[in-house]
């Protein structure tokens, strides 16, 4: 507080008494450095940041320590959660996280490219700018809506519909009976997957529109200009220049995906299995810490289990992350130059 | 080689009768800002036309309606009559990717797209053309010896576009126009992002490139209409004030605003 004071005080004083008319129009250092207070003032927030994170990266790995000492590797290789025994493994979560998150970007991302294809390149400028706005308000939605709007207008549908048609249509399909198989619960990996596409579309759209609204005017000009449909112009040109951006803005999705816990732990079944049937209830490492984090005391293995569970879903989502970066990273390079 | 040139002359001369293409009573509008009042001229085959005036006069919207570029923006919209190969093709009833490919476009900055010198070329082409392999390579090596580029890029033709320096970038991008074999080329201020000595091989290119086309050029500079053009028309707010052959344009306008234009008083 008194920093900022002696900051405003600094700039808005007088120069001090008795300086030469060469020194005044340069100014001169006064005797406390608002400027140096100042610096010190920011310098504090962006290094509290960092250590910020690396405080919540050490509580994760220290309080996943005693699961990863007691379980060794075998705690990524293990699909059992069993705190009777107390036997903990994270291969079925992890699965389930994957799953989803692969299931939601299978879905979301040929809607996104479609929205924004549309939307930058064939809408009329008030009709993209009106969709525009919906989509940033679908991003907008808060996770639990979505997790009431899946768990009461998906799920039933997928049980009553989906899944029996499906069974009908493939029960009897080599290999792919797999996929459909199980009792019509309604909840499951897919229903997780649709609910993370639908909250994972906007975000991918977003970045994509802006991808492909950010690529010169003559470049696409150029390619209409040689006779190409606004399809050829797409495919040839304006996805070979944003090709990274498009890619980093996937997995930016992806990480989004990743990381989601309220709408999925609706949705998911909470069952710690892992099967080929895609729509037989699973959990996500979200969901499970979610559910069993009341019902762990202190100090217990099981706490340690969704710690450590916690610290291998941070590192996914780092990965994603600084995947996403470095592809969105080539693009902003490539047009700059 | 003198009796072929003049063979070619004498053939250019009896098809100039007929021109490329003929503005009549263009009227075009961004919104409803009128941004060309009624235009009438006509493109003379095989001959380079300079567009001269100053900024915001009209003359790259002009070459925008000629290839219908504009269609891609709502709101543009143009009335009147463009004939290209006897029809009015500011008319509904055109195959535009079609019309692009026969009325080629080269822009003020060159815009090589993200792919390889080769592709470049071969792009164009192949959304019009089946090409086989060799075909393409023998278009693709073609082109580029026209634009004098060949001995720069024949053994980097993998290499991206994008690292050619910017007079080469410009001459791939006249190389890919010219490979969907138009009749029409229009050039929209080619050489206002480049360098003397790349300006200078861009207009030297263009009288080889006027024996086998017939040109659209827009320049702001006037030395270099007076180089390459044949004729040259002056716009001014929109309107086509003059056009007549380069000589009496840059020696005896009849216009005053021409000369006054001309002569650098204003613009």
């Amino acid at each position: 507080m008194n920093g900022i004071a002696r900051t405003v005080e600094a700039v808005s004083g007088e120069p001090p008494e008795g300086t030469g008319a060469q020194k005044a129009a340069l100014g001169s250092p006064s005797s406390f450095n608002g400027d140096k207070v100042f610096r010190w003032l920011v310098t504090a927030a962006g290094v509290g940041v960092l250590l910020l994170l690396g405080a919540i990266i050490l509580v994760m790995v220290s309080g996943g320590m005693k699961a990863f000492e007691t379980f060794g590797p075998a705690f990524f290789a293990s699909a059992v959660w069993n705190p009777v025994t107390q036997n903990f493994g994270a291969l079925a979560p992890v699965f389930g996280t994957v799953m989803t998150s692969l299931i939601g970007l299978v879905v979301a991302v040929p809607l996104a490219f479609g929205a924004a294809f549309w939307l930058t390149q064939m809408a009329p400028a008030r009709v993209s700018f009106i969709v525009g706005m919906a989509v940033q308000l679908l991003a907008a939605v808060p996770s639990i809506i979505f997790g009431m709007w899946g768990f009461f207008v998906i799920v039933p549908l997928m049980a009553r519909y989906v899944q029996p048609l499906l069974r009908s249509w493939f029960g009897h399909v080599p290999i792919i009976h797999a996929l459909v198989q199980g009792a019509p619960f309604g909840t499951g990996l897919m229903t997780g997957g649709l609910i993370l596409a639908v909250m994972v579309m906007p975000f991918v759209t977003a970045v994509m529109c802006d991808v492909f609204a950010s690529i010169p005017a003559v470049l696409k000009e150029s390619g209409f200009g040689l006779g190409a449909t606004r399809w050829e112009v797409m495919r040839n040109v304006i996805l070979p220049w944003s090709r990274s951006a498009v890619i980093g803005s996937v997995v930016l999705g992806m990480g989004r995906a990743m990381g989601e816990t309220m709408a999925v732990t609706f949705v998911i079944g909470n069952a710690n299995k892992i099967g080929w049937s895609l729509f037989a209830p699973g959990n996500t490492i979200a969901s499970l810490i979610a559910l069993e984090f009341p019902e762990s005391p202190s100090g217990s293995l099981k706490l340690s289990a969704l710690m450590a569970l916690g610290a291998i879903l941070m590192a996914l989502s780092f990965m994603a992350l600084a995947v996403s970066r470095v592809l969105l990273g080539m693009s902003t390079r490539r047009e700059g130059r | 080689m003198i009796g072929l040139t003049n063979g070619q002359m004498a053939n250019g001369e009896a098809v100039a009768a007929k021109p490329a293409i003929s503005v009549k009573s263009l009227d075009f509008y961004y919104g409803d800002n009128k941004a060309l009042r009624n235009i009438t001229m006509d493109f003379p085959r095989r001959k380079v036309t300079g567009m001269i005036g100053p900024s915001g006069c009209g003359k790259s919207t002009l070459l925008r309606v000629l290839n219908r570029m504009y269609d891609l923006y709502p709101g543009q919209r143009a009335t009147g009559e463009v004939l290209f190969d006897g029809r009015n093709i500011i008319s509904q009833a055109v195959d535009v990717n079609r019309l692009r490919a026969r009325i080629g476009m080269v822009f003020q900055k060159p815009t090589p797209f993200p792919m390889s010198i080769y592709d470049n070329i071969a792009f164009g082409v192949k959304l019009h053309e089946k090409l086989s392999r060799s075909e393409m390579d023998g278009r693709v090596e073609d082109v580029l010896r026209r634009v004098a580029l060949w001995p720069e890029v024949k053994d980097r033709l993998k290499a991206s576009a994008t690292a050619l320096s910017g007079g080469q970038q410009q001459r791939l991008c006249i190389a890919r126009t010219i490979a969907t074999r138009p009749e029409i080329v229009l050039l929209d201020e080619p050489t206002s992002a480049l360098d003397p000595v790349s300006t200078a091989r861009i207009e030297e290119l263009l009288d080889e490139l006027k024996k086998e086309f017939t040109i659209a050029i827009v320049t702001h500079n006037m030395q270099q209409a007076a180089r390459c053009a044949d004729q040259v028309a002056f716009f001014y707010l929109g309107e086509l004030v003059e056009m007549d052959s380069t000589d009496r344009m840059f020696t005896a306008p009849k216009e005053t605003r021409t000369q006054d234009y001309i002569t650098g008083r204003f613009g």
